[in-house]
């Protein structure tokens, strides 16, 4: 686990010496300065605007962290041949992908701990309470960013930097719809989408935002149950990146 | 065989073209193998296939036939790659970092006990003291040579695989790679050398190997490889002069009978030898892509 550890912190020192993570951080602080605004257009039941703005905007950032961070690892690793040396002796490729998975999520969990952070303060400083349920509503957005961040380590094996990003956003729009909007998408073939959307994430089941802005009480098996889906899902997405990987020359 | 640190046997790797609608062969069943603690050459115009014959030694491609074992076992096993040091050709480590960082961050992954000191030692010794806490960013191609050779050296491997080391390094830092190269070979580190420059191979390495439109074509001992089968050279004594007189192996005898008749006094009778860039030109001659 030492090489692991060791190679996670190395990534986590790249990307904060890169310059897009503070680009991404600082779109999320202008879209919470944004939401902050709210009360100056005088809307009813402001503290539920803002709450709910706020979550999803801190979806969309988990979205874009996940995208911005990870879509350019392997890629820049593979073009500046960097990765040569590290696969070629101290690391297996396992290893590798969890080193660079692990250091990404925590530069992900830190942006949306600044994220929530933000977004209570905002609340406080309208003169609204926090709900306790928000903690866990961005606990649910990160787990849905880590997955969102196997997902772009798995396209990034076998696709390009600007074909990774659309196919990590419509996987992202697809895994929204419900069964029956899936179906409605081919309709002609109703068993076969039914059987498709069942086999694709189910990322809806991150989003809570709405009955926790309408003051909805959610209980905590469902939590639970979420992160584990998450994490589950996740995993097996780390374990299909790493077979596309191992069987990846390094030319 | 598992005591030879390499072995390379039947090697085939290609690679499928576009569309995957045919494929070109790099490596064509080559064998080879390196003995315990000797430099092995391993030579090649450019597209021969010595990059891609080192990376499927290093299990980061996969050979399409054939089989590589270091001290017996499959290189990917993990007992296998801790007693490995690689210098890549045209290493672009991430240059956010600096040679020290790189340092502790190896040795960490390498499970290595290493302390500052020591690393201190290493990158003095490949010519890094100044330069331990400069981001790789402002580093020339040579200095990157040597903090990959650092890294190398870092766990004091077994074996040594460099693919073109000092390809950007000016004649004095060359003459310090080789230095450190046969040092290394002293400590009883076998090495694996892909190298451009015949010169430094006819100097340091025990054998070569020669790769040509990825098949070998040459194999042996350096001496035995310069050494020409169907010349002479004879030095002889005229009253106080010593001369010499090349000729061909069919004329030796009665040559020397000559000049015995003649009364010159015979001092020596050697094969001639030809460079290692006539050995090499000769062996890919007519080659060409």
């Amino acid at each position: 686990m030492k090489p692991v550890i060791t190679f996670a912190l190395m990534t986590l020192r790249n990307l904060l010496r890169r310059r897009t993570i503070w680009g991404i951080c600082i779109v999320i602080l202008i879209a919470l300065f944004g939401i902050g605004q709210i009360p100056s257009y005088g809307v009813s039941n402001e503290g539920r605007f803002i709450l709910d703005f706020g979550l999803f905007g801190l979806e969309i950032g988990a979205l874009l962290l996940a995208i911005g961070l990870a879509s350019n690892i392997y890629p820049r690793d593979r073009e500046q041949k960097t990765v040569m040396p590290i696969i070629a002796v101290p690391l297996s490729r396992g290893q590798y992908l969890m080193g660079r998975f692990i250091g990404a999520a925590i530069v992900e969990a830190a942006a949306m701990i600044v994220g929530c952070i933000g977004l209570m303060v905002i609340l406080l400083m309208n003169g609204h309470a926090v709900p306790a349920d928000m903690f866990p509503a961005t606990l649910l957005l990160l787990i849905e960013g880590w997955f969102l961040l196997a997902v772009v380590f798995f396209f990034s094996f076998w696709t390009s930097p600007p074909l990774n990003a659309p196919l990590t956003v419509l996987l992202f729009i697809v895994s929204q719809l419900s069964v029956s909007g899936f179906i409605k998408l081919f309709p002609q073939a109703p068993g076969l989408m039914r059987a498709l959307r069942l086999l694709l994430p189910h990322m809806d089941v991150f989003h809570i935002k709405d009955p926790i802005a309408h003051g909805m009480n959610i209980p905590g098996l469902y939590f639970l149950l979420a992160i584990f889906y998450g994490l589950a899902y996740m995993a097996f997405m780390l374990s299909v990146a790493l077979v596309v990987f191992r069987s990846r020359d390094l030319k | 065989m598992g005591d030879c640190p390499l072995q390379v046997k039947e090697l085939e790797k290609s690679f499928k073209k576009k569309l995957g609608l045919s494929s070109f062969r790099a490596v064509d069943s080559i064998s080879f193998q390196l003995y315990p603690g000797e430099i092995l050459g391993f030579l090649g115009p450019n597209g021969a296939g010595k990059t891609t014959t080192i990376k499927c030694v290093l299990g980061l491609l996969k050979p399409s036939a054939g089989k590589v074992s270091l001290w017996g076992s499959h290189p990917a096993a993990p007992e296998v790659r801790r007693r490995i040091g690689y210098v890549p050709e045209n290493p672009d480590y991430d240059d956010l970092f600096t040679p020290l960082e790189f340092m502790t961050m190896f040795s960490s992954m390498r499970r290595l006990d290493m302390s500052r000191e020591q690393m201190f030692v290493i990158l003095d010794r490949v010519g890094l003291s100044k330069w331990e806490n400069v981001r790789i960013r402002s580093f020339s191609k040579g200095m990157k040579q040597r903090v990959s050779l650092a890294l190398a050296l870092q766990s004091k491997p077994e074996l040594l695989i460099m693919d073109e080391p000092t390809g950007g390094l000016d004649p004095v830092a060359r003459k310090e790679f080789r230095d450190i190269i046969l040092e290394e070979n002293q400590r009883g580190v076998s090495i694996f050398l892909s190298s451009h420059l015949l010169s430094e191979v006819e100097t340091i390495c025990d054998r070569a190997v020669i790769l040509s439109e990825g098949k070998k074509v040459v194999e042996g001992r350096l001496e035995d490889l310069m050494r020409t089968e169907d010349h002479y050279r004879i030095t002889y004594r005229v009253s106080d002069e010593q001369e010499e007189l090349e000729i061909h192996a069919a004329l030796l005898q009665k040559t020397i009978d000559d000049l015995r008749v003649k009364g010159y006094g015979i001092i020596s009778v050697n094969p001639l030898y030809r460079s290692l860039e006539e050995v090499f030109l000769s062996a890919t001659s007519g080659v060409g892509r």
